[in-house]
């Protein structure tokens, strides 16, 4: 049973695959931004956080997922 | 393993600190007794702060308060918009306030954003706010309409999302904080020192105050969204 409970939870966190993918992307965009733009770099960055955190959300909701598949299916 | 997951639990538990005997006794929770004491911080710092003002020959402690404040209002403003000036004041009180309790837990107190209760309370705050300033602004009849646009087929999605906005709103505060917290402890156990303070500086101070920023900035999106 704690086998396939482990299994469970490292399946949940596959969701974070998502979260990676969106954050390397925007990442990529801001550089290639701001070596277009260089004097627009504040603003970029601001906007890059900003979208890193939104997109970090699903992987700490797959995190939370995990969490509570360990602690309450024992 | 076990120990781990015990220890977690019990650090994640949120206990009954006392229980005021009226009504059949309401219990007090601890992330409401650590809210008192970071209200009762800020109130002292703004005490502190504020004492004196004077209009010419202002003071060093004078204009770090004005410093704080107007760079506080521009940065919600700027994010809410000319049409919802109003609320500003609610929002930077909200920012302060969940950076204060996401910092608190490197001051040894269990941060109350770390509680579902108190993130599901800031986020019926929110929605309630957002949508009174969506009749404020537009009226009943009007706000109602709303609801219908652009097409009336996608009145579902919209109803839907006065209850979605502010579960996401809420897991999201609640699981950046426990998360980072989660990986705090577990990289506490695994290696006890120097590593552990890089990883607090990410975990504990950037991320907790991102997150507030993220939760004000959401919340002006949605104001913004509904007055226009």
């Amino acid at each position: 049973m704690e086998k396939i409970i482990a299994l469970g939870a490292g399946i949940a966190v596959l969701g974070a695959l998502g979260a990676g993918i969106g954050i390397g992307i925007a990442t990529g965009k801001a550089t290639e931004a701001v070596a277009r733009q260089p004097e627009a770099d504040g603003k970029i960055t601001k906007t890059l956080i900003l979208g890193c955190a939104l997109a970090e959300a699903t992987a700490i909701y797959c995190f939370v997922v995990a969490v509570m598949i360990i602690m309450m299916l024992k | 393993m076990e120990e781990i997951a015990k220890e977690l639990v019990e650090q994640l538990n949120c206990e009954t600190v006392f229980t005021i005997p009226v009504f059949g006794g309401i219990p007090v929770k601890e992330s409401v007794v650590v809210s008192w004491i970071i209200m009762a911080v800020i109130l002292l710092i703004c005490f502190i702060l504020s004492r004196n003002l004077k209009i010419e020959h202002i003071s060093r402690r004078q204009a770090i308060a004005e410093l704080v404040v107007t760079k506080l209002d521009s940065l919600v403003e700027s994010m809410i918009g000319e049409e919802g000036r109003r609320y500003v004041p609610y929002l930077v009180t909200v920012l302060i306030y969940i950076g204060f309790s996401n910092i608190s837990g490197l001051f040894g107190f269990k941060s109350p954003t770390k509680d579902l209760n108190v993130t599901v309370a800031l986020s019926a705050m929110s929605i309630i706010l957002i949508e009174f300033a969506g009749i404020y602004q537009h009226g009943f009849r009007k706000w109602l309409h709303k609801f219908t646009e652009p097409v009336w087929i996608v009145t579902p999605i919209n109803i839907l999302e006065v209850f979605t906005r502010p579960l996401s709103l809420c897991m999201r505060l609640f699981g950046n904080v426990i998360g980072a917290f989660v990986i705090m402890e577990l990289l506490k156990m695994l290696v006890p020192v120097i590593l552990p303070t890089v990883f607090s500086m990410y975990f504990d101070i950037f991320d907790g105050l991102l997150q507030a920023y993220v939760f004000v900035f959401l919340t002006s999106l949605y104001i913004k969204e509904a007055v226009e």
